[in-house]
């Protein structure tokens, strides 16, 4: 009887009811564990590293094995360098997971496992290292605790970088080892793409140099240098100071962790008067040689216009009103532009849209569209007050010259780096030809006059070679509807050589002390980070000299 | 059809094939040799699965402990080469040499039950007090002998009392002291699976020997009662208890009813086929005593539900085989001690498969002839020889077998001839 009651029971547990017991147990001895994807690297145009992940080990815990937790504090706090007292604070309790050292060296690692104590381990790990430090930092960004980027190209590239995470299911024994032949169900997981960009870490370094020091002796608030190639639109130094070391963010104050040369938009002054001018020439209502007799002040829309420096009536060409930087000059030549062309050739030089370049935060600007202008706004977007820009769409306006007349979108990352090494190029950069070649090669011509002796920024002047370039000095706003007491930011946008230009380059300064005309303060960074960027290229002299062109009349 | 060409009996093969199998089976056990290769048959079945199913599910455990997946497989093969013979040397013994050993047996067991509670001499394990050490590290677990003193010195005691025995007195004096005894002194071990078995030994001689239903009630009483007290007294047992109502329910299943629980686990994951012999997952450090007395567990999960009701068939068929002798044996000795064997062989069986199966609470006995362990098996198997030795006590068998030599002798002789 006992028997049929057992074979009974054996089909009820084996046969027909089998699925309540056997999921149980298949669920109790499956194990799921994460495979990391590798992070992906990020490397200059010549393959040095600026981020990369390394293997590193977590020290970890388990509190409810550990009977003695000062003795385990004493031998675990020289060899880990936390101090003893938040050891044994770690260390006792009844939970049994406590992270004691996220992504410490392998040999610190080792270390910890030569000591031998029950209750504590060390798994992989990795860790994200920043080998050059500050370098790029603004633009490479930085990731957070659990190695997601969350800043720069970090942040913005993050699905490509972080590839994808693989999981394992395996059966384990009671102690935790596979079960040999159990059920293994993996997902290797897909490690992530590289990415090069097109940052030369020489230039880049230099940059930083010059305008972190630059940045100190001005007593500015900020500084920012970009170096492009204007041919391709390939960014190769995009340097802010201050920076931080995303190595170690603690130090690091959060305001300076963003990208401000694609993020601040600030109004950017007298470069801007290139545009009008080129919208002039372009549409054949001036050429360079066309005399203006400039007032020492000007009535427009009911305010009153001043040059920076008062003077009686001038007699300057165009090229005058451009190398002395004449406010009242550019107003004249808008006028004849008019408000609808002046917007348009703004537009498509890039201002109002963000460029494009491809770091996270970008700033439009802000350039209001025709109808909602007031009387006076023709006159000051004339000389580049009433609108504000980033300095990288500032760097696209020259680029844009540098590169007759043709605009191609700025960009940084040339590419991703699969897992088989090949450097998969990101689609080419988008190309619109803004103003005709003959247009853009008189108005390097009319630039280069800026740079002579007579022109705003002699000091941007480097010995053998042509440069044609502009400042800019604009009035901050004050953030109550006016400009007055909140300093300047300075600007020195150039190209070199001016004939056939191969680099441009623009620094700015925000609101410097010591001197705030951007030729005395931001025209020798601008000498400095391009003398050592022609060297570092081989970009040789043109040996051609300029045509001296009259700036009065 | 082994069994047909050994039967010696040339008209029932003639007509055997033209019968339905059913008829062909009622001829075959109606055979008076069936009971003799019945118990033959279920016991080497039942000793090869369980050296098959003892290495499969003591591989793990063996292979953490000394590195080799074969150790303690290697020590149960050695068991059964030991007691290969005590079962060859049982088939071959008279009835009256067993009633000789009946006294010295049972008074050695007393005296080793005796021994292993004496601090120093019993070895602890797990809270029980289970096993005297022999040198060479192996162990004697004295309540497994017991078991057969109990049954031969019983069947003797009641064999010699036969005609006093409609007298209770005489049916129950000495016999349930003694037997009340030895339970005890295994109960204080503590070992409640053989002290039932034991228990069950002496309720079958009493039943053999013709004691009265309203006897067993009042036995059956007093004992259950005792058995309740003993299970209050002691708090494991309790647990146990109310464990093994629902051993998988979640305050149960990581306590008292983790074995239990996870031996119901490995019985599911087995399905109708098993996942395969060797391909227990349970054995990997999930269900505890694999391969003792979980071993039915890991049966039913390597082998499913075809192969736990196999071994339940086979022991099954070893009862059958059993009674069928006490039946047909006209000798008192040997019925009872036949009956006393069933009772401790199927009863431990029924136990142990019915606690694995979650119908009896555990209570840490090992599946005959099946589980790993040297004490509980050279007993075993010599008590099969006994019973092997019963069977030929059937006056028509002994022909039959005597025949089957004859046979085999003639067709020797026909092939030398041949030559």
């Amino acid at each position: 009887m006992l028997m049929s009651l057992i074979a009974a029971r054996l089909v009820q547990l084996q046969g027909v009811d089998r699925a309540t017991y056997a999921v149980a147990a298949a669920a109790q001895r499956l194990h799921t564990v994460t495979l990391t994807a590798t992070r992906g690297m990020i490397t200059d145009r010549s393959g040095h590293p600026l981020a990369e992940t390394i293997d590193a080990r977590d020290i970890v815990a388990d509190p409810s094995e550990i009977t003695n937790p000062a003795k385990v504090a004493d031998v675990l706090a020289p060899v880990l360098q936390i101090k003893r007292a938040t050891l044994v604070r770690e260390l006792t309790g009844t939970n049994q997971y406590s992270r004691l050292a996220a992504a410490v060296s392998p040999a610190e690692g080792d270390a910890v496992d030569a000591l031998n104590l029950a209750g504590i381990s060390t798994p992989d790990a990795s860790r994200r290292i920043y080998p050059d430090g500050a370098l790029a930092s603004n633009v490479v960004g930085f990731v957070g605790a659990s190695g997601q980027g969350l800043g720069g190209l970090e942040l913005s590239y993050q699905r490509q970088l972080a590839g994808r995470n693989g999981v394992a299911h395996y059966e384990v024994g009671a102690n935790g080892a596979p079960i040999p032949d159990g059920r293994d169900l993996t997902t290797a997981a897909k490690a992530g793409e590289g990415l090069r960009l097109t940052l030369q870490r020489d230039i880049q370094f230099e940059a930083q140099q010059a305008i972190t020091a630059q940045v100190k002796a001005t007593h500015a608030l900020s500084g920012t240098v970009i170096v492009m190639n204007p041919r391709n639109g390939q960014v190769l130094a995009l340097a802010v100071a201050p920076g931080f070391d995303p190595n170690d963010l603690s130090k690091a104050s959060s305001a300076d962790l963003g990208d401000p040369a694609v993020s601040d938009a600030y109004e950017p002054g007298s470069v801007i008067k290139s545009v009008t001018v080129s919208a002039a020439l372009q549409n054949g209502l001036v050429t360079p040689k066309s005399k203006f007799v400039i007032p020492s002040s000007l009535s427009y829309g009911g305010s009153r216009f001043h040059d920076a420096e008062n003077h009686g009536t001038e007699h300057l060409t165009l090229t005058g009103i451009l190398a002395y930087s004449s406010n009242i000059g550019a107003i004249e030549i808008a006028k004849r532009v008019g408000d609808q062309r002046l917007y348009d050739y703004l537009r498509a030089f890039g201002f109002g849209q963000p460029t494009g370049v491809g770091l996270p935060g970008e700033s439009a600007g802000v350039l209001l569209p025709v109808d909602q202008w007031s009387g006076t706004t023709l006159p000051t977007l004339a000389f580049g007050q009433g609108l504000s820009v980033t300095a990288m769409q500032v760097a696209s306006l020259y680029s844009t010259i540098a590169n007759n007349g043709v605009r191609v979108t700025p960009n940084i990352v040339e590419g991703t780096i699969g897992s088989n090494g090949q450097l998969k190029r990101v689609a080419a950069p988008h190309r619109q030809q803004v103003i005709s070649p003959d247009v853009a090669a008189k108005m390097r011509q009319i630039l280069e006059s800026v740079t002579t002796n007579e022109g705003t920024a002699p000091a941007a002047r480097i010995p053998g070679y042509r440069i044609a370039g502009k400042t800019g000095t604009a009035n901050r706003a004050n953030g109550h509807g006016g400009y007055t007491g909140a300093g300047y930011d300075a600007t020195f946008v150039g190209m070199v050589p001016a004939d056939d230009p191969k680099l441009v380059c623009e620094v700015v300064l925000e609101r410097p002390i010591r001197g705030y005309f951007g030729g005395l303060v931001a025209a020798p960074v601008f000498k400095t980070v391009m003398s050592f960027a022609l060297r570092t290229l081989g970009i040789a002299p043109t040996f051609t000299k300029p045509a001296k062109a009259k700036l009065t009349w | 059809m082994t069994i047909t060409s050994l039967a010696g009996r040339p008209r029932a093969r003639r007509t055997a094939a033209a019968r339905s199998p059913i008829a062909t089976l009622i001829d075959l056990l109606s055979r008076p040799q069936a009971s003799y290769y019945l118990v033959i048959g279920t016991t080497s079945l039942l000793l090869v699965l369980g050296l098959i199913m003892v290495l499969s599910a003591s591989s793990v455990t063996s292979f953490d402990s000394s590195g080799s997946s074969f150790t303690i497989a290697g020590r149960q093969a050695l068991w059964v080469v030991i007691g290969m013979p005590a079962l060859l040397v049982a088939a071959r013994l008279p009835v009256k040499a067993y009633r000789m050993l009946a006294y010295p047996l049972m008074l050695a067991s007393i005296v080793l039950l005796f021994a292993v509670l004496v601090p120093g001499v019993g070895q602890n394990v797990s809270g029980a007090t289970r096993w005297i050490a022999l040198p060479g590290g192996m162990q004697l677990q004295p309540s497994e002998p017991a078991k057969l003193a109990l049954v031969l010195w019983g069947a003797d005691l009641l064999t010699r009392k036969e005609k006093l025995l409609a007298d209770t007195k005489h049916l129950l004096v000495p016999l349930l002291p003694m037997a009340l005894l030895m339970a005890g002194l295994v109960m204080v071990e503590p070992d409640m699976g053989t002290t039932i078995v034991l228990v069950l030994v002496l309720l079958a001689l009493l039943f053999t020997a013709g004691a009265q239903l309203g006897l067993f009630a009042k036995l059956g009483l007093s004992l259950g009662g005792l058995a309740g007290l003993l299970a209050i007294a002691e708090p494991y047992r309790m647990q146990r208890l109310v464990g093994f109502r629902d051993p998988c329910a979640k305050q149960h299943a990581l306590s008292v009813g983790y074995q239990a629980c996870q031996g119901l686990y490995a019985i599911s994951s087995g399905g109708w086929f098993g996942v395969g012999l060797g391909g227990s997952r349970e054995k990997f450090g999930y269900l505890p005593n694999t391969y003792t007395d979980y071993i039915f567990a890991i049966i039913g999960e390597e082998l499913g539900l075809l192969g736990t009701l196999l071994v339940l068939a086979l022991f099954g068929l070893l009862a059958y085989a059993s009674i069928r002798i006490a039946q047909r044996c006209r000798d008192r000795f040997s019925q009872l001690a036949t009956a006393g064997v069933t009772a401790w062989l199927l009863g431990q069986a029924l136990v142990n498969m019915g606690a694995v199966v979650g119908l009896l609470p555990i209570t840490g006995i090992p599946l005959p002839l099946v589980s790993f362990g040297g004490s509980a098996l050279v007993p075993t198997m010599f008590a099969i020889g006994m019973l092997i030795s019963f069977a030929r006590c059937e006056p028509t068998t002994a022909k039959a077998l005597a025949a089957r030599r004859a046979a085999r002798g003639r067709r020797s002789a026909r092939l030398a001839w041949s030559r």
